[in-house]
């Protein structure tokens, strides 16, 4: 599992829905506010490059520091973002289809309205599980 | 590292200004402004100021196209350790500006310029410009130093041409330094030098290495040289030259640099021909120069600088090239990877450039999120600075980062974009689409935001900037309250507090603060002073504009609302007006504001400013008022809070605004409903107009404003005085009933009113109004114990009282006002007053039940007093006591049968005593013919019951004298159909018809009687019986109405003459027997001659068969059987007779009495031939049924002896 991970689900107005530290390391505000800018500011890059490919995988498209930002785009420009500090592409990325198959299914329940955050404690066990197994 | 490079800056030439003397701030920028114009001065524009001293190593110089540029170092810059690597770095050329009036000794100024320029030891050119010189100063200067520049007064065009001049004149200086220079160098060659390789100088190796290296060195500094001068061709030359002298002696560092020089040369010279193959060719040069760069670190690793920053410089200059949005990519990656390098970099001011370069380059390529993030990334490295300059950037660059992270102060936002779409969206639809509340907030990612505003708040605090900070923490309370603990909101207040110390009182601030205020309700005005809208073309101008439909909503008029948006709001000049807003505060501490008062942008109103008190996490409803001052529209947008020291407008739309995204989830919490305020739906802020002054009535009733206690039925009278408390006179006024009981409103004096208009301002007058106290509900019987003043609150809560509608209005037109629009009409007004009656329960009814009974009459021979309206007796029908006697005693002799009595019973539950009175009141059928009797109804009433307090008692009413005259086709076709046999017409209509009939017939005779009642208080009234005798006469009231078809009468005959007098009978019920002498009395044994009457009433001719029957006081039948005790002469059974429509016909017969005592006439027949309206009467139910008629029974008292 990698030390420092910060997983942001961006709804397609730009507004955070999901946050969770997933990194094993200790967790501390200054840096956590620091992740979120990173990743707040990797948009910029995300919105040229979601459009170049067909890919929904961007794979690492910026990086600050040792931090990288990997960053899956959906279909409906949902980005589910990923800052890590390992190399490990393909964990990231079945990360990343898992996480988006429970965000389909959030975005199935009729109560819940696009665009709002998810505040499924369900969904939150989930993805700190998928975090663990794959990253 | 050194701000704003780009590949050009090669081949600019670094010239220091340098204020000399004291020079006012505003002035220096203005002559600096001027200076900054002249950056790059054209070589053909210098060609009169140059003279070839010798041959110019530059001998490709584009003399027509070329140009010399200039840097200008305001303030100059210390002497940088690479200037030998790079000319550009030197400073080459000094000027120094002087303002002379502040600076009047010139000899001063020349003195300290020169000290300045030691400084400079690089200059090779130094000027010093003075400006505005005196007169004296003119003559003195010229004479001075010949770079001392004297700028005589004049106009700017003048003094701007005057500074070309001067700058054409330091170029051509410059260029022919930099000749000499060029010269200098290649004949004698000189020892560059970098910090890289000051420390081998020991090392002899090193030495002989460097040997070699310097010729490549020299020519790559000439190479520099010929840049300056504008000449890239021979720049190029020898930058070949020494990239390969460079890469023979390995010399990394300088190979990058001659290779950086080789692209400024080549871009240079393809000046304004920008084209892709130039583009991939300045790209891999510079690549290329990169990699050299990181070599040359790499080579150099052990040393103690790093020519680091030259490679990070090189990597913004070729980001800087490449900065457009189709290359964002590239220029992204370079300034990623330039990022990387500023942790390698040891001098905080480097990074500090390396950031803002790389901020501003993303900012270029609109990269805003990129720029903010490392704009953030430069306030935090300005922060740790700690001083306050620093704090002052931080705090600027930190405001620049605002717009990205979306907390912008209000006062930077350019209001009206978003907010007016949405403004608009939700006052045409009223529910706002979903995706534009979204858009309401995108991009809020509260953490980023509140990070980013508290290290406003902190940069804010460290560079003493109140204000800023006061927004700053404002904006951090306002938006983040839920995300921050009670201590923190509670530093955040006494960062608020102290800020606001520092500030001057009266400060106002664009960002509110606390509290939440939203529009709690519009209160419409209060019914005293309602306005109307006038409809001057209608009588009734009060029902001009409302729906005339009998419906409260109609789909029809909806559509217009729409157009005309929300609701619509009249104030009136010099009138205070109320508007409830509701407060809340979801914070922790307690919450003083100062004064809070409506924020009117049309100011016409002047609000008046109240202080409030908000507990943590509470919401207070408050009351905002103010005052018209002048017409027109009014706009109320929302508040202005007076609150930590500093004035804030909170905009309503912010507040709904945020409780839309509450509802749909997107903000973090409702900071009313978390103050446990109930969910409110959004109050639109109405239309609101301004008109000129109305006039004011103001009621009173006079005799208090408490309730008026009346019992149930009491009659009183009440006045009203109202009295005009505007300032224009009451010109029209309209009174009319509403709300419940209007009944109850037995008269109102409209007179009174419209005979004192106009009602000047002051006037008064006094409307008095009868009023009649309605029947209490069943249902509330509680109110009847209760005392008055108990009730008082109630019944007006209840509404159950009426209500005086008094429309008024002023001069329809408004004179005072010329530019006022003639068809705008000031409104009318409206003033409710609601009669405060309170009723008490007072007499109530128990039952009312019909009562017959049948009193024989006694056989006279003489005719009594007719019952009633004899027009032969007009002196009965005047005396209204013998008529009361008559209604309650009865008469024996007069001939009675068939007496009906309508009993009420009463009970008195109230604790005084009333006096029941009941007066009939009974038309008089024949006034119409005789012109004697003036009146045409007659009153009789009965002597007075009193009832004691919780009592009953009862009262008999007669009801003799309803009988209709004739039993007439008209009325027995009404008759048959309240039986229901209807011949001619259609049974379904019939019976509606006869249902409405019979209604209407009872009406009739239970109008006629009156109920009335006294009580010891002086207070009086009628009982309203209608009710309860209209059931109790429901059954029966064709008895009590109609006539029977026949009636029968028997008297004594004497003489002749009393046929003539029977003729003159009334018609009514009665048959008049005379009465004899003595009284009626007959003597036994004596033949005793009677005649029967029988009278027709109706208006057919009636065939009968009529037969007498005598009884005894046992009831047998005393003229047949064995022991008959009359004896009779002529006939007594099977009489047949024929009687003509409404005329009597008489049957005489004599009999002789055995016995002396008490005996009964009675009569009977059996109708023959008997048609609808008959059977109708009798009830029969088939046709074959013989109708029978049967008399009254007759008293007969014989006396004598046996």
């Amino acid at each position: 599992m990698a030390t420092t991970a910060c997983f942001i689900i961006v709804s397609r107005n730009d507004i955070p829905i999901y946050e969770a530290e997933v990194g094993s390391a200790v967790k501390r505000e200054d840096v956590a506010h620091l992740h979120q800018f990173i990743l707040h500011a990797a948009q910029d890059i995300v919105q040229d490059l979601a459009w170049t490919t067909s890919a929904m995988f961007l794979k690492a498209i910026d990086r600050f520091n040792d931090l990288v930002v990997s960053v899956y785009v959906t279909a409906g420009h949902t980005r589910l973002m990923l800052l890590h500090d390992s190399r490990n592409d393909d964990g990231i990325k079945s990360f990343f289809q898992e996480v988006h198959e429970l965000y389909i299914k959030i975005i199935l329940n009729p109560l819940y309205l696009p665009g709002s955050r998810i505040t499924s404690s369900h969904f939150d066990t989930k993805v700190r599980a998928l975090a663990r197994k794959y990253l | 590292m050194e701000p704003d490079v780009s590949i050009e800056t090669s081949a600019m030439i670094r010239v220091a200004v340098l204020p000399i003397g004291h020079i006012p701030t505003p002035l220096l920028r203005d002559y600096t402004s001027m200076l900054l114009r002249h950056d790059a001065v054209s070589l053909s524009a210098i060609s009169s100021f140059y003279t070839e001293h010798q041959k110019s190593p530059f001998a490709h110089q584009p003399w027509d196209s070329g140009s010399l540029r200039f840097k200008f170092v305001i303030g100059g810059s210390p002497p940088s350790p690479w200037e030998d690597f790079q000319s550009n770095r030197k400073i080459l050329a000094v000027v120094g500006i002087c303002h002379c009036p502040s600076s009047p000794d010139l000899d001063d100024v020349i003195e300290q310029f020169g000290v300045k320029c030691k400084g400079c030891a690089s200059a090779l050119v130094r000027r010093c410009f003075a400006f505005c010189p005196s007169d004296t100063q003119l003559e003195d200067g010229s004479k001075k130093d010949s770079n001392f520049k004297l700028f005589p007064p004049a106009d700017r065009q003048t003094q701007e041409f005057h500074l070309q001049t001067m700058m054409q004149d330091i170029a051509a200086s410059l260029l022919m330094e930099f000749e000499k220079w060029v010269l200098q160098a290649e004949s004698a060659g000189t020892i560059l030098k970098t910090p890289l390789d000051s420390q081998a100088n020991f090392n002899s190796e090193e030495l002989i290495k460097a040997k070699k290296r310097r010729l490549g060195r020299a020519q790559k500094t000439i190479g520099d040289y010929c840049l300056l001068a504008g000449s890239p061709v021979d720049a190029n030359a020898h930058y070949s030259t020494a990239l390969e002298l460079a890469r023979l002696t390995g010399d990394y560092f300088w190979y990058a640099g001659a290779l950086e020089g080789s692209v400024c040369a080549l871009l240079l010279d393809r000046m304004g021909h920008m084209d892709p193959e130039l583009v991939d060719e300045v790209k891999y040069r510079y690549s290329s120069v990169i990699l050299h760069y990181r070599k040359s670190s790499i080579q150099d690793n052990a040393q103690r600088v790093s020519p680091l920053s030259f490679e990070l410089e090189a990597t913004l200059k070729l980001a800087r090239f490449l900065c457009r949005r189709d290359l964002a990519k590239d220029v992204a990656e370079l300034l990623t990877s330039a990022a990387d390098g500023a942790k390698s970099l040891i001098d905080a001011s480097d990074r500090l450039i390396l950031f803002v370069e790389i901020a501003r380059l993303y900012g270029k390529i609109n990269y805003q999120r990129k720029a903010a993030f490392f704009s953030r990334q430069v306030a935090q490295l300005y922060l740790q600075q700690e001083n306050r300059l620093a704090a002052l950037s931080a705090m600027q660059v930190l405001a620049m980062t605002t717009k990205a992270y979306r907390v912008q102060s209000r006062a930077s936002v350019s209001e009206h974009t978003l907010d007016d779409d949405v403004g608009q969206g939700s006052a045409n639809g009223g529910k706002v689409l979903h995706q534009s509340i979204v858009s309401l907030f995108e991009c809020q990612w509260s953490t980023l935001q509140m990070v980013v505003l508290r290290e406003i708040l902190l940069s804010a605090v460290r560079a003493g900037d109140p204000l800023a900070a006061w927004s700053a923490a404002a904006r951090l309370l306002r938006s983040y309250y839920p995300l921050i603990t009670p201590v923190g909101q509670n530093g955040l207040a006494n960062a608020l507090a102290n800020s606001a110390e520092r500030l001057p009182s009266g400060t106002r601030c664009a960002d509110p603060a606390l509290p939440f205020i939203r529009l709690y309700s519009f209160p419409l005005l209060s019914s005293q002073v309602d306005i109307v809208k006038r409809n001057p073309s209608r009588e009734d101008w009060w029902m001009g504009s409302a729906s005339s439909g009998p419906f409260i909503y109609t789909p029809f008029s909806k559509g217009d609302q729409n157009d005309s948006g929300k609701q619509e709001v009249i104030w009136i000049v010099g009138e205070p007006v109320h508007v409830l807003v509701e407060l809340a505060n979801p914070c922790g501490f307690d919450l003083r504001v100062d004064s809070i008062y409506l924020s009117v942008h049309s100011g016409n109103v002047d609000p008046f400013p109240v202080s409030v008190n908000l507990p943590p996490n509470s919401s207070k409803v408050i009351t905002l008022s103010g005052i018209p001052a002048s017409v027109g529209q009014v706009t109320i947008p929302g508040c202005m809070v007076h609150c930590y020291g500093v004035v804030t407008e909170h905009l309503f739309r912010d507040v709904e605004n945020l409780l839309l995204g509450a509802a749909q989830g997107l903000v973090l919490s409702d900071p009313f409903r978390c103050c446990g305020s109930a969910k409110l739906r959004n109050v639109s802020v109405p239309n609101i107009s301004v008109v000129p002054q109305l006039p004011l009535l103001v009621p009173h009733i006079i005799g208090g404003d408490g309730a008026i206690i009346l019992y149930e039925g009491e009659i009183r009278d009440v006045w009203i005085s109202l009295s005009n408390a505007g300032t224009v006179p009451v010109e029209q006024a309209h009174i009319s009933l509403s709300g419940k009981n209007q009944d109850s409103v037995v008269s109102v004096a409209y007179e009174a009113i419209r005979g004192s208009l106009p009602l000047k301002p002051g006037a008064e007058v006094t409307l008095p109004v009868t009023l009649k106290a309605w029947q209490l509900a069943l249902v509330d019987p509680d109110n009847a114990g209760k005392s008055g003043s108990g009730i008082t609150g109630r019944h007006h809560k209840d509404g159950n009282s009426p209500m005086l509608v008094i429309h008024y209005a002023g001069p329809l037109t408004n004179s005072g006002d010329p530019t006022a629009n003639g068809s705008a009409v000031t409104p009318g007004r409206r003033l409710v007053v609601p009669l405060p009656v309170c009723v008490l329960q007072g007499l109530s009814f128990v039952k009312a039940r019909l009562l017959s009974m049948e009193i024989p009459a006694h056989v006279s021979e003489s005719s009594p007093i007719p019952a009633f309206g004899d027009c032969n007796s007009t002196k009965e029908a005047l005396s209204s006591e013998c008529k009361l006697e008559r209604l309650v005693k009865i008469d024996p002799f007069r001939g009675s049968w068939g007496l009906r009595f309508l009993e009420l019973e009463l009970s008195n539950p109230t604790d005084v005593v009333f006096e029941i009175s009941v007066l009939v009141q009974l038309e008089n059928p024949i006034a119409d013919n005789n012109n004697a009797i003036d009146h045409d109804a007659v009153e009789y009433s009965c002597p007075k019951t009193r009832i004691d307090r919780d009592y009953s008692a009862r009262v008999l009413i007669p009801l003799e004298h309803f009988k209709l005259p004739v039993l007439d086709d008209s009325f027995f076709l009404r008759d048959t159909h309240s039986n229901g046999v209807s011949t001619s017409r259609s049974s379904s209509f019939s019976e509606k018809n006869a249902k409405a009939e019979l209604n209407a017939s009872i009406e009739k005779l239970i109008s006629k009687i009156k109920v009335k009642w006294h009580s010891g208080r002086n207070s009086s009234g009628e009982l309203n019986i209608k009710d309860t005798v209209q059931k109790a006469l429901q059954e029966s009231v064709m008895d009590v109405l109609l006539p029977d078809p026949l009636t029968f009468g028997f008297r004594l005959v004497r003489d002749g003459s009393s046929d003539a007098a029977g003729r003159d009978m009334p018609t009514l019920s009665m048959i008049q027997v005379e009465k004899t002498a003595s009284k009626g009395s007959m003597m036994a044994n004596e033949v005793t001659p009677m005649e029967v009457l029988v009278r027709n009433n109706t208006k057919e001719t009636i065939r009968m068969c009529l037969s007498i029957t005598c009884r005894d006081v046992a009831g047998e039948n005393c003229t047949e059987g064995a022991n008959a005790t009359v004896l009779w002469s002529g006939v007594l059974n099977g009489i047949t007779m024929e009687v003509p429509p409404l005329k009597e016909t008489k049957h005489s017969f004599s009999l002789y009495f055995l016995v002396p005592g008490e005996y009964t006439l009675v009569a009977a027949s059996v109708i023959e031939d008997a048609n609808d309206i008959l059977r109708a009467r009798a009830k029969a139910d088939s046709p074959d049924e013989p109708i029978c008629c049967r008399g009254p029974p007759f008293h007969v008292c014989v006396i004598g002896t046996a």
